[in-house]
Order: structure tokens, then sequence, then C-alpha cells
């Protein structure tokens, strides 16, 4: 029990397959909930996804599964579905993202789990929501970024100016996945803090429309985005000689900086510059001037002196400049966690923090069945082990 | 009722971030007062050079369903008005570069001695510590510290901007801290400071790379290609710029889409019938995909797809999701009015509830001040020559 976080006291079942619905759980386990896998005999599927370690485990598991119980539970079987029932008595939460098809056969259907636990916060999380014409729709993480629209307009700036022909592009990783999963564990605290046990439907396409909202507005006010033309006007990803940075200025007293930072370079300083909206107009002279400048620049002494003028540039970090920066490890967002047979490891431990400090991770992801104490342990039928 | 009903929320935020968090919040049904100035409007009451808008906004999604009051935040009495305003609020929220609100004389401690158990919500570009603290930015500069910016992108290309659903994936963290807050407060007694960075936000949405990257791996771009299956990419189908989504992530599902394409015979093709198999041949199986897709129908291609258990979708642009009537159906887009009285779509909440009452807008984009009767008079308590005073002292301003 973690009774210094924000959540302790809180119990949540999580039977999941998908990034969506392990990243709830995920960020309830960091807030101090105490969360308990539920994995079938073969085992949660993230345990073998990548990006993996060398040494062949899941880079992605550890991070998504980090602080969590686990417990095999096989329920093709009464004796595993009456153990998972036992377990949700105690439960605040259950997460699950089996496919709506799937749900009954394992009394993982609404009705069933609203009959048997009636005060229980009953979280779906699917990738087109648990109701609708497409609720039975499968979709991996490129799909939803698609299916959200963010990724119709990607890729933008630099990247779609040198291949306007290439295909729309998806963000890196879990990207889509993940919103959905903040999305449903802020639905799922919602509902608890009602009071009224129910059934939460969450929709990974729903939240990444939602953190998409600006494409809906625009379209309401008669502008259609598109990748090729929603760029900054001047700006934006720019190439040094060791490598990136971004650049953006919108206020006039950052565009002054900027020329500033280039040392007042003739064609910055002429008349047809001087106004922002003559310099919109002027974007492609603007940037085709910069990006020459910034090609015999060194990334780490132009964001330096950038940053002292009051011009927004940030380097495009690389996950090992994150992971020994000066800001992040001041600030403690990472921890060293021991994974038998891998070693060392560093894992993000969330996203927020509600003190100075940030929240400790209490273990590495769980081994299978590492809590399987926490089954019924006086039913021999549930003590199921790995298949695999 | 709907499930935040009764929670009432101070809501200092400004431009996209801050305000999607309280957004979130207030379509599950918390009261959110929106403090404003007319001496600094937010972003969606003036014109905006970027998007080529010459006037205000006549909606703006983060700012609707909330109330409006104007407060002079460098007047004192306009500091204590909103002490006030907190002390009968649950959450406070602000987005201020870090050091702001403690300036102003609205910091945690403050709030604290007003309204112990509040809780307070911090959105920042670096966090309300460390060496960068101080740093603004926006969007593409989280995402470019954060790391998704540098994994992002086509293999032989640079690294890929980061837009509004940056910053706005700031606010749905945000939103999901606060209630976490609030929860502890119910349990506790406590109130306490949730400190959201944005830089963060955005390398936990890349956590497994960095976790990868901690043991010596090495995270490169890799456009749409997945590193454990094959075909998965976007293809171009029959019409222009309709481009269609596909992920095939079993050896059954390549068997099923050989015959859709027209390839049944590569379903058992050693070449083929394998995900190691696939992935190592994935420019010839994106080839034969793509072969297929360019004569067909995006739309009726994915719904086939899914029928068959393929994942698919057509990669939409915002008319397809205004237009969706699954997604409508759901509460997840919805209509709302306009300030000069349009109906237009606008996003909804992502979840449906079923012993709640259904988040979501109730009103569109306040007018500045629209509602300082209700906030100053009826919450406050102040009568009408007080509050008549404070407009004339431009406290309330």
């Amino acid at each position: 029990m973690q009774q210094d976080k924000p959540l302790a006291g809180i119990r949540v079942v999580e039977h999941a397959s998908g990034v969506s619905a392990a990243w709830a759980g995920r960020l309830l386990a960091a807030m101090g909930a105490e969360v308990i896998m539920v994995e079938p005999p073969a085992l949660c599927p993230l345990r073998r996804e990548a990006p993996l370690f060398e040494t062949g485990g899941s880079a992605l598991f550890q991070y998504v599964a980090a602080d969590k119980f686990s417990v095999i539970c096989d329920l093709d079987t009464g004796e595993g579905r009456d153990a998972l029932a036992v377990l949700l008595d105690g439960a605040q939460i259950l997460i699950d993202d089996t496919p709506l098809a799937d749900r009954e056969e394992w009394s993982l259907d609404q009705e069933s789990v609203a009959k048997r636990h009636p005060e229980l916060v009953h979280l779906s999380v699917l990738p087109f929501g648990a109701a609708g014409p497409k609720a039975g729709w499968k979709a991996g993480e490129i799909n939803i970024v698609h299916a959200g629209g963010e990724g119709y307009l990607l890729p933008n700036g630099l990247s779609a100016d040198m291949f306007p022909d290439r295909p729309p592009l998806k963000i890196a990783g879990h990207f889509a996945e993940m919103q959905g999963g903040v999305a449903a564990a802020l639905a799922a605290l919602a509902a608890l803090w009602s009071g009224e046990g129910q059934f939460v439907d969450a929709s990974v396409q729903d939240a990444n429309v939602a953190v998409g909202a600006f494409a809906l507005q625009r379209y309401g006010d008669g502008s259609i985005e598109h990748r090729h033309s929603r760029s900054f006007r001047y700006g934006g990803v720019l190439e040094c000689r060791d490598g990136y940075v971004e650049l953006l200025t919108l206020e006039e007293r950052q565009w002054q900086g900027l020329v500033r930072l280039m040392e007042n370079p003739e064609w910055a300083l002429d008349e047809a510059m001087s106004d922002p909206a003559r310099r919109s107009e002027q974007g492609d002279t603007i940037n085709h001037a910069i990006r020459a400048w910034a090609r015999h620049h060194d990334v780490d002494e132009l964001v330096a002196r950038a940053q002292d003028l009051g011009v927004p540039m940030a380097r495009y970090n690389t996950p090992e400049q994150i992971l020994s920066g000066k800001h992040e490890t001041a600030r403690g967002i990472f921890q060293d966690l021991e994974v038998p047979g891998t070693g060392t490891i560093k894992i993000q431990t969330a996203p927020f923090r509600f003190a100075k400090t940030g929240l400790p991770l209490g273990a590495a992801a769980p081994a299978p069945g590492a809590h399987q104490g926490l089954l019924d342990a006086g039913d021999e039928a549930t003590a199921r082990r790995a298949t695999v | 009722m709907k499930p935040l009903s009764g929670i009432r929320i101070a809501d200092f935020t400004v431009h996209a971030a801050g305000p999607f968090c309280t957004h979130m919040l207030s379509q599950l049904g918390a009261e959110c007062i929106k403090i404003e100035s007319a001496q600094r409007l937010d972003i969606f009451r003036k014109p905006h050079a970027v998007y080529g808008r010459a006037g205000p906004a006549t909606f703006d999604q983060v700012a609707s369903n909330k109330l409006s009051v104007r407060l002079n935040l460098k007047h004192p009495e306009g500091v204590a008005l909103a002490k006030r305003l907190v002390a009968r609020s649950d959450v406070a929220a602000e987005s201020f570069r870090a050091g702001v609100i403690e300036r102003l004389g609205l910091g945690y401690a403050a709030l604290r001695e007003v309204k112990p158990d509040i809780v307070m919500t911090s959105v920042s570009s670096c966090g309300q510590t460390g060496p960068d603290s101080h740093f603004a930015g926006y969007a593409p500069l989280f995402g470019a510290w954060g790391g998704l910016g540098h994994l992002s992108g086509y293999e032989d290309g640079p690294p890929v901007e980061m837009r509004h659903v940056m910053d706005h994936s700031v606010g749905m963290n945000a939103a999901l801290a606060t209630m976490a807050a609030l929860h502890k407060r119910r349990h506790t007694g406590q109130g306490c400071h949730v400190d959201v960075a944005a830089r963060e936000v955005a390398s936990s949405l890349a956590g497994d790379a960095m976790t990868a990257a901690s043991s010596g791996v090495e995270m490169r771009r890799t456009g749409n290609t997945d590193p454990q299956r094959a075909p998965h990419g976007l293809y171009a189908t029959r019409d222009d710029d309709r481009w269609l989504s596909i992920a095939v992530s079993s050896d059954v599902e390549w068997s099923t889409l050989a015959g859709i394409i027209g390839r049944p015979d590569f379903a058992q093709d050693s070449r083929y019938s394998t995900s190691e198999a696939r992935v190592a041949a994935r420019q010839e199986v994106d080839a034969l995909v793509a072969d297929w897709a360019a004569s067909v129908d995006a739309d009726e291609a994915a719904e086939g797809l899914q029928e068959a258990g393929i994942a698919a979708h057509v990669s939409w642009r915002a008319g397809d999701i205004a237009d969706d009537p699954h997604m409508i159906g759901r509460g997840a887009v919805v209509p709302v009015t306009e300030t000069d009285g349009r109906r237009r779509m606008a996003v909804g909440f992502p979840a449906c509830f079923s012993g709640s009452d259904a988040p979501g807008m109730e009103r569109g984009t306040p007018g500045l001040g629209e509602h300082e009767e209700y906030v100053y008079g009826a919450l406050l308590g102040l009568g009408r020559a007080e509050q008549t005073r404070l407009v004339d002292e431009k406290v309330i301003f």
C-alpha cells in the first residue's frame, strides 16, 4: 500500500491485451492504485511486443506494466471465471479490452459484470468503443491515428516539403493508443468519483478525435487542413550541422530575437520583413534563408544563444539525450529498475507529479503470475500456470 | 447527474494545453469559471495570423461550456477577488510560465491559505522545477524536447513537428492527474499541487523507446513500418489523396488478405507466410498490397477488410469525422451553437457512462465576462454597487 500517492487504497483489475487499456492501468498504478493484471495462460501479448531489448524481453511491456501485479487466470474455465469474480469483489475498477464478441463467453459483458458487481466501475477500452456500428472493428496504432484525423495531417513542415508525394505518416510508437489510455483512465476516475457503479465505454478513436479537436474546429470555420498547407509559414524543423532544432516565432519580439540570433542579415532587415503579415506571405523565402543559415551551426550552440535572446528553439532530442538530460535528471523523471536477465533499465515514472518530487515506482513489471496468491489461494484449480 | 457535478474550478489557464484540461473536466460536469482580462485576451479572442483568422473565433472548443469573468490580476483587489473565488472552488488551474502565478500572488502556498484543501493544477512546458523550468514553449517544442519529434518521421527524412495534439495530450493528462488529486482529497482531506510538464507528457508517450534506449537499443525513425508486422502502412487508393491504413497482425490475417487482394497463392508461400518472413520481405509485401489498393474504393475496402477480421481504416479528414454516424451516435462528435448563433459540429467527451448523465457541452464559447452576475453576485455575494465600483476601477476588467 502506497499511502502517500493519490490513488492509494484503490484496487484495479486489468484484463488487457492492447496498449490503450494497459496504459490506462499503468497511469493508475503510477498514482498509487494497486493494479492487478489478469493474464491468460498464454500471457499478455504485450510481453512480446516491440521494442525489444537485446536480450529479447519487451521494453514496451516493462514500461506499461511497471508497478503492476500479475496473476494468471484461465477464463476459458469456470474456475478461472469464478476466480476473477472473487478478485473483482475486492476491486473498485475493472479495465477490459476484450473484443465485444468474446466478452459473454468470459462473463466480461456489461450485464454479467454489473449483475455480480453493481458497485464496480467497469471500464471498457476498445478502438471504436463498445457501442455503435463500428464497435466490432479492429485497429492497430496506425489505423487509429488515421481514424482520429491526425494521421492525415502528418507530416507537415520540412518533412512534407521534402517528400510531398509520400503517404501520410504515423506518430512514433503508440501515441494514439496511449491517448485512448489516458482518456479511459480519466473517465474511470470520474465514474468512481460519481459513486455510481457503472459501465464506462471508452473509445480510442474518440480520444484521438478529442486531442485533435482543432481540426474539427477549423473545419467548422470553413478551413480544411492538409499536411501540405498547415505548416507554420516559417520556422519549424531546421537541420543544423550535427542534428535538428525546432524554431517557432509567433510573437514579434521572438522574430526580432531571431534576427539578432542570425546576426542581422541584410534580407531580414529589409522593409518587406518588418510586418508579420508580409513575413507570412514570404514564408518560403524566409525558410530558404534560415534553413541555409542553420546548416552552418551546431545545435547546442544555436539553442543556447536562442534561449538567451528569447527565441523559442529546442533541440530535437534523441532518447539518449533525454535519458541523460540535465533538466530531466534534476526532476528525476526516470527511475532505474532492475530487470532479471536484462539488467538495469530506466523507466519514466509518470507524466505528472503531485509534489516537488516525482512519483516513485515500486517495482519493475511482474513476472507472469508473480502474485498468484492474490487469487483465491484456497482453490487449487485457479492456480494456473503459464503455458508458454 | 454528470460525474463531476458539484465540483467547481477556478480556471486561470490560457492558450491550448491548460484550457483543454479544464475543458475535459467541464464536460464531465464540473463548473468551470474562466478568469480572463480584456488586457490580455486569450488566443481565441484575438486574430490569429498563423491560422489566417482576421478576428475572434466564433467558437473555441476548449473555452466552450465554461463560464467567463473578467478579472485584472495585476490589481491587488483583483488578486484578492481571485482568492475569494478560489476559496469557493475545489480546483485552481493555471498554465502560465513557471513562477508567474507566484509573482501574481496566487501560488500554491497563497491559495492554500485561503482554501487549505485546494487542488492546484499547473500546466507548463518544462514543469515547476528544474533548470529549464523558465522556458516557454509551444507544442512543436514540447515534441522536440520530449523525443516524439526525433522518433517520428520517414526513415530517410528529418524529425516531424508535433502540433496541437501535443498540447491537448498535455491537457488530457492534466485532467487525469487533477481527477486523481480530487480522489486523494476525498480520502485524506488534503489538497496538493499537480505539476504537469508538457515535455514530460511528450516523453511519456514515447516511454517505451526511452526504456529500450536505456538498455542500449538504438531507436530510430521508422516511418509507417512496424518491426513485427507486415503489411503495415498507408496505401493509395483509386481516389486522389484517399489513403487506406492496413495493419496485418497474424499469419491468419495474411492468409485472408492474400485472398482479398487476389493472390491466394501467397497465403502459404514461404516467402510471406510468417510474420518474420513478411517483415523481411516488407517492400515486396507492401508492393503487393499497393497494387491491389490502387484500384479500390477506400471506404468499401476498409469495410470489407474489417468484415474479414483485418484492421483497416481510411485516413480520415475532419469532414469524415464531422459526418460520421458512429461517432455522432456516441456523442463523440456533437452539434454546438456558435456565439453568432450558427450551428456546427464539435468534439464531445471520449467516453460514455451507463450510470451518470452523458458528459458534453451545454454552451458554446462564452462572451468575455458573460457570467459575472452569477460569479461575482450570486457566488461571491458582491452587491451591484460594489461590482460597478470594481468595473470602474478596472479590477473587473
